[in-house]
């Protein structure tokens, strides 16, 4: 509780910063959306910015995307772990960040009926999961070698 | 069960100016960011699993419905980037909290001036794309 001593000519207010356990995850991911937010905002402009502008969505090939991965089953390069860092670091970043707003906002228009909120929630936590499971699997092996190959040579 | 929505839809316009207009901004175009990363890991993940999937993917990135959305996804992600940087320097420095004015202003400033060239570079790069190559 936050608590108020009164002494003639000043108020000193004691304020207990954190409540006790159960909002610790709240203040938590509280935080995390802050700090995760402005390392985001490096990492996902970064990327749209080289990949969607400079290079341009148009000019993006298969072949582009096996050059940084580096391939499934072949040798990788300082380069290939580098890149793969980076998007792994972004993914997890953002897939997090993504699902605390959803919650916040899914918690501000049905919070008041738990069990659409609950539901909601186990829903997108299941399939964000899922995809980002995939994607960071998908990170650790490499593209697949294959057509794209071609247009290396 | 949608009156929480519709009731935020109404009041959301006539609250209390330029703070909640960009708070309700944030909101949106969060939503819009993260329903793109979702399919947007998928179909890159696919460059592993399912390569063909995958160039199909690319295939839709090079129509003209995408690049209009992708010109979408760059205004919602560049404002979010720039509005999350005040909400998170603003919240993380007190000694700044009679600054929130100033700030919101700045933040909207400074996305559009992100967002001009940006849109400006992804129009160029698609149209002078769809002249050369047509569409497909």
């Amino acid at each position: 509780m936050a608590s108020t001593t009164v002494t003639p000519g000043r108020t000193v207010r004691k304020v207990q910063p954190i409540p006790q356990t159960r909002n610790r995850l709240e203040l938590g991911l509280w935080l995390f959306m802050r700090y995760s937010g402005l390392a985001l905002v490096f990492l996902a402009l970064s990327h749209f910015w080289m990949q969607h502008v400079l290079i341009g969505t148009h000019e993006i090939e298969f072949a582009g995307t096996q050059l940084r991965w580096g391939i499934t089953g072949q040798p990788v390069t300082v380069e290939q772990v580098i890149w793969r860092t980076y998007y792994a670091v972004m993914l997890v970043l953002a897939v997090a960040h993504g699902i605390n707003g959803v919650r916040q906002v899914a918690y501000d228009y049905f919070g008041h009926r738990p069990a659409v909120y609950k539901g909601l929630m186990y829903v997108v936590v299941g399939i964000a999961a899922l995809i980002s499971l995939g994607g960071i699997a998908a990170l650790f092996m490499g593209a697949a070698a294959g057509s794209g190959e071609a247009a290396l040579r | 069960m949608l009156s929480p929505l519709i009731t935020t839809a109404r009041e959301s316009l006539r609250y209390k100016g330029s703070g909640h207009i960009l708070w309700l901004l944030h909101r949106i175009t969060g939503l819009g960011v993260v329903i793109f990363l979702g399919t947007h890991i998928f179909g890159m993940s696919m460059a592993s699993f399912n390569p063909p999937l995958h160039e199909a993917m690319l295939a839709v990135y090079k129509t003209p419905l995408f690049s209009v959305g992708e010109i979408v996804l760059a205004a919602c992600l560049i404002f979010h980037a720039v509005n999350g940087t005040r909400i998170a320097i603003l919240e993380l420095r007190p000694s700044l909290w009679d600054k929130q004015e100033v700030a919101t202003r700045w933040s909207v400033i400074i996305t559009l001036i992100l967002l001009a060239p940006t849109i400006a570079i992804m129009a160029f790069k698609s149209i002078s794309y769809y002249v050369t190559h047509g569409i497909k």
